[in-house]
């Protein structure tokens, strides 16, 4: 459950090396509990690997990472363990099982906790799948769906146990604008029925300032902009205008 | 400048293989890890044993029956020289119990089982799915790796025991069409000269060949870095560590068992 006032993320002068890549340099980010934060950003900026640092997948090379309190930087197992049971993530390349069906796939977060009957299990896949428009399909092997499917099975894999800190990347990446927007409005729904805290990577800039009321515009591994979605477009750095407005003149 | 080229090439090589050796040694401690006490996924065991050791079994079988008959039709023409057919059934059970059998099974099951227990993890751990499953609290050695280890060190033991059997029959009947042999003579000629030591033996070294192939193909799998053409890296990698490992070990074993 998230406890509103607290800090749910606090990202603290991060760097990290990837290879010969300095891809993050002194990053800094907070989020609070509750909140909802769009991630904007050219390709190759950092913006996925910052998400796979709030999960623990990836450790920094110096800096601090804490969700909800707890500093992930120190790598020790049992610490990410408890840290990512309360984490639901969408990988941008969904990260679906493919041993599993669908059912089985939006299923297993649940069903590993070991505390929810097979009969709310089933009943609770089916609303899920229903709810992100694939009633139906619990049965489909996951090679069977395209992309923007297993992008909706991936989402519904990831805040089926509800969880208080929802990771999304790349949530609309392949959709139609009809279905980004109805997965935007799905994924406000979510937030509000659940109060947990949303962070949101993604390329769509309009539809990710229509979701979230907090931007942040990661280039070369720094944040340009951090603030009022409403107030991005008036940025005084060129480089934020420009890649707001989708200009081909400026620094980028 | 050849020679230096030569020596950089076997000092990388050297590097490289005591880098994978170590990889191994270091996956195989997570295994022991998790299995004291034993805290794995059940399902996922079962899942495996059935697709590794069931579906293992007709080619396991087909292959054994041949090398039964194989091994009495090479033996027939000393037989004859030597008007020795009273120890055909010795010679083809000790060779199928001590040797050929664990080992030429072991072969067989590295390359169905063993590149495909590769290829999949491989294929998981570049679409992310090993992190999918990190992402969610799951530890993927015990979730995907430990269960994997112990299926196929158990399908290895479980088709090596039939593959003999089937292989003691298919050398008998190969007996009494080719060589004009009674089914009395070779049997006498095993149950009076084959102890259980012999047979002992062989599912010993099952066992360990299966917990080699288990661990390179595992191993191979999770280490993977890069996309599909990696991935068929990793297959061909572990197919190689698996056999060279069964040699050696082979070897060893053969020296160091009664």
């Amino acid at each position: 459950m998230s406890e509103p006032g607290r800090t749910a993320i606090d990202v603290h002068d991060v760097q990290l090396r990837l290879g010969h890549r300095q891809v993050l340099q002194g990053l800094h980010l907070k989020v609070a509990e509750g909140g909802r934060l769009g991630i904007l950003g050219p390709a190759a900026g950092g913006k996925s690997v910052l998400l796979k640092l709030l999960v623990g997948l990836l450790q920094p090379d110096a800096g601090r990472v804490e969700i909800r309190g707890t500093d992930l930087s120190s790598g020790d197992e049992k610490v990410l363990m408890r840290v990512r049971r309360d984490i639901g993530m969408l990988f941008q390349n969904y990260a679906l099982f493919d041993f599993m069906t669908v059912g089985e796939n939006v299923a297993f977060p649940l069903a590993r906790r070991g505390d929810v009957e097979a009969d709310e299990i089933r009943d609770r896949v089916e609303a899920r799948l229903r709810s992100v428009g694939l009633a139906g399909s619990a049965h489909k092997m996951p090679s069977e769906l395209s992309g923007g499917m297993k992008k909706r099975v991936g989402i519904a894999r990831a805040t089926i146990a509800r969880p208080a800190l929802v990771l999304y990347d790349e949530p609309t990446a392949g959709l139609d604008p009809v279905t980004t927007q109805k997965m935007y409005d799905l994924l406000s729904a979510d937030q509000e029925e659940t109060g947990c805290t949303v962070l949101a990577v993604s390329s769509d800039v309009k539809a990710l300032m229509g979701f979230a009321s907090e931007l942040a515009l990661i280039h070369e591994g720094r944040i340009r902009y951090a603030g009022s979605s409403s107030e991005i477009a008036d940025s005084s750095d060129a480089l934020v205008r420009q890649f707001v407005s989708g200009s081909e003149d400026g620094p980028l | 400048m050849i020679g230096e080229g030569l020596i950089t090439g076997i000092g990388r090589g050297t590097m490289a293989a005591w880098r994978e050796l170590g990889g191994i040694t270091v996956l195989t401690g997570q295994v022991l890890r998790a299995l004291v006490p034993p805290t794995m996924d059940r399902p996922e065991l079962l899942r495996n044993l059935y697709r590794m050791g069931n579906r293992s079994l007709p080619i396991i079988a087909l292959t054994a029956f041949f090398v039964g008959g194989i091994m009495v039709v090479q033996a027939g023409v000393l037989v004859r020289q030597l008007n020795a057919a009273g120890l055909v059934g010795w010679g083809a059970g000790y060779a199928i119990f001590r040797e050929v059998g664990p080992m030429l099974i072991a072969l067989m099951f590295s390359g169905r089982v063993g590149s495909n227990n590769t290829a999949e993890l491989a294929t998981m751990t570049v679409t992310e799915q090993l992190d999918g499953l990190r992402a969610l609290a799951i530890d993927p050695i015990r979730y995907l790796v430990v269960p994997r280890v112990l299926a196929m060190t158990i399908c290895l033991i479980c088709l090596v025991i039939l593959g003999d059997i089937i292989a003691l029959y298919g050398g008998a009947l190969f007996a009494m069409l080719v060589l004009d042999l009674e089914y009395a003579t070779l049997h006498y000629s095993l149950v009076d000269n084959i102890g259980w030591l012999d047979f002992i033996h062989g599912v010993v070294k099952a066992g360990v060949f299966g917990a080699a192939i288990a661990m390179s193909s595992c191993y191979f799998g999770v280490s993977v870095r890069g996309g599909a053409v990696c991935v068929g890296k990793a297959v061909n990698a572990a197919v190689v560590a698996a056999a060279i490992s069964i040699v050696l070990l082979d070897f060893f074993l053969t020296y160091l068992l009664p």
